[in-house]
């Protein structure tokens, strides 16, 4: 039997709820045109994860309690969520394109047998469907994918693609779900260490100093990290340097790597890729520092500096309290 | 131990572009290469093969000429190969390929792991190893960055997630996804480029597989592409900082706050 709803996965990690989810409930409810939006939190006893999904004002909240969820493997929170979709189908699903996201969604794709479009950059619907925006071929390129028959249509969209709006109007009815935690045999997570320092994550960052191959040397790095560490924000990178001994994936910006949520993001020596421009779509004020006047970074950028990024530098760290 | 990695043949994506007039892909003459993030699962089980025994075969769904990238995975090292090729597979989205891929290494027979690199550069955003493990009721671990071997039949994986990095012990037969920074995968050296063409590439088609034929090919794909564009671009009301470094930084500071 399929049903008239919108639900979105809420992932909780420990106390935390995923700000991706957030963004989709208000999302959801934006599209929504009649539509139930429906939240879908599994969690543990202590989490209550509900007190704060319930400010952005979804229509139902259903909640999936056990403690089993503080260690639970891919298996069995696809084995969940399967219990709750399957007899009583929504007409879209929606999930967050984070790790755990991109890892539960196919499986219970799979359960399903329905549809899923991974890391969408928008959705909405048209005649009843929903249209489900993605980008292939490193951004060069983009699709717009429907999922006529089968129900749920199911999709992960990238973090920070929509803004989280807490919810006005009406009231937030909360149901608890009925369902068995089925333990997997064969997995088990045998360790969970905490990231201390996830609240500086470079996505939810306020202030991006952003390095690319022009700005590449020992010197700008070190002036970076200064003024990163003067203005209270993180040093990102383009992918070319990811791959010198400095930097990591994690520090990568763009379609393969963090969306950017900044309220000033600086670029310094990037010539402004689409495969890296996605990343920074949602930076509220962009400087950018290149040598090159028609560098296509500028078309994307607020202030341009045509110039040297260590002389820009230099000149920002000295004036910068 | 049995070791199955999958692999995509991609074209080389940085050229893929689309012809704004006609809304065509243009992707004539793109040489196909071996997805990128794939030689990390290659490398990774070649590992657990030198350290475990066993072999590793290759596995990919496509066109007869994927059997470069298979080559060049051979060439790596691994030990043989299987295409699963024909029409009838033609069209599948992510969940037929899911199917075919796991009904395909059910045929393989006796597979302990399967391996996948984190996801394919050109389309899809590592949907596929999920699918096949859920097809195949093992477990997973996605995005794995370390993969050690605690028993003959035990692994312990490393996965990060946005707060925290979880290790997960898998039971095999189990599905695993592997991140870049996992390894460097080898080159492939002359002896082993050589060897390669000794090597056999099984070819299967539909009737060498036992399928359900409506959850191949078109027919069993959920999912279809109503429409292929070039990404819009808003141009951007942009300042122009004076070329002395000092007055463009007082200029800026200026205007932002
Ligand atoms: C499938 C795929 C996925 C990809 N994913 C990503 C991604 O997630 N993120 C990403 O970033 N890229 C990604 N890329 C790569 C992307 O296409 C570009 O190659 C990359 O973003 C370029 O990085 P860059 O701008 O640092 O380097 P370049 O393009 O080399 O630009 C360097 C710039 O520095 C300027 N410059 C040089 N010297 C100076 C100086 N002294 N002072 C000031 N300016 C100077 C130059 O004028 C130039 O504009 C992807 C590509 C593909 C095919």
């Amino acid at each position: 039997m399929d049903n008239n709803e919108i639900w979105v996965y809420v992932e909780t990690t420990g106390s935390k709820i995923e700000p991706t989810s957030l963004q989709l409930i208000t999302k959801a409810k934006a599209i929504a045109d009649g539509r139930k939006v429906v939240a879908v939190v599994p969690e543990t006893s202590s989490i209550n994860a509900e007190t704060t999904v319930k400010e952005y004002g979804p229509d139902q909240i259903k909640t999936l309690v056990d403690d089993h969820f503080a260690h639970a493997t891919d298996e069995e929170i696809a084995d969940a969520l399967f219990q709750v979709t399957d007899k009583n189908r929504p007409d879209s699903l929606l999930f967050p394109a984070t790790i755990l996201g991109r890892s539960i969604a196919p499986r219970l794709q799979a359960k399903l047998g329905t549809g899923l479009t991974g890391d969408c950059l928008d959705i909405y619907y048209q005649d009843g469907l929903l249209v489900q925006v993605k980008p292939t071929y490193g951004d060069n390129v983009m699709c717009d994918i429907v999922c006529p028959d089968r129900r749920p249509q199911m999709v992960t969209v990238r973090p920070n693609t929509f803004r989280a709006e807490k919810g006005t109007g009406g009231a937030t009815e909360i149901v608890q779900s009925k369902f068995t935690f089925h333990k997997e045999a064969n997995s088990e997570v045998v360790a969970t260490d905490p990231i201390i320092n996830s609240s500086s994550k470079l996505d939810d960052a306020k202030v991006v100093i952003a390095l690319g191959r022009g700005a590449y040397s020992d010197k700008n790095i070190k002036l970076a990290q200064d003024l990163a560490a003067k203005l209270g924000g993180m040093v990102g990178v383009s992918r070319p340097l990811t791959d010198e001994p400095e930097f990591s994936h994690d520090d990568q910006i763009g379609i393969g790597g963090a969306s950017l949520s900044a309220d000033l993001l600086i670029n310094l020596g990037i010539s402004g890729a689409v495969q890296y421009t996605v990343g920074i779509k949602n930076a509220k004020k962009i400087v950018s520092v290149n040598i090159d006047k028609d560098a296509p970074i500028f078309d994307e950028s607020d202030f341009a500096y045509v110039g040297d990024v260590t002389d820009f530098l230099n000149a920002l760290l000295k004036q910068v309290r | 131990m049995k070791i199955v990695v999958g692999i995509k043949q991609v074209p080389e994506t940085d050229s893929v572009k689309i012809d704004p007039k006609t809304n065509n892909l243009e992707r004539s003459g793109i040489q196909g290469i071996i997805n990128p993030f794939d030689k990390n699962a290659i490398e990774a089980a070649l590992q657990l093969r030198d350290q475990a025994g066993g072999e590793v075969v290759l596995l990919s769904m496509g066109p007869d000429s994927y059997t470069s990238s298979l080559r060049d995975g051979m060439a790596m090292g691994a030990d043989k190969a299987v295409l699963v090729s024909s029409r009838a597979f033609g069209g599948a989205d992510t969940l037929a390929t899911g199917y075919t891929l796991a009904k395909a290494v059910e045929s393989i027979g006796d597979v302990d792991l399967v391996l996948f690199g984190r996801q394919s550069v050109d389309a899809d955003t590592g949907q596929v190893g999920p699918i096949v493990a859920e097809f195949l009721s093992v477990p997973q671990v996605t995005f794995a960055e370390t993969v050690s071997l605690e028993s003959e039949n035990t692994i312990i994986a490393k996965r990060q997630l946005d707060s925290a990095v979880q290790d997960i012990k898998l039971t095999l037969p189990a599905v695993i996804t592997v991140r870049k920074e996992l390894n460097n995968p080898r080159y492939e050296t002359p002896v082993n480029m050589k060897e390669s063409f000794e090597k056999p590439i099984t070819v299967w088609t539909e009737a060498d597989l036992n399928l359900d034929p409506s959850q191949i090919g078109q027919a069993g794909s959920p999912t279809s592409v109503t429409n292929v564009y070039a990404p819009t671009k808003e141009v951007k009301k942009t300042t122009i900082l004076p070329e002395d470094p000092v007055q463009a930084v007082s200029e800026l500071l200026g205007k932002l706050d």
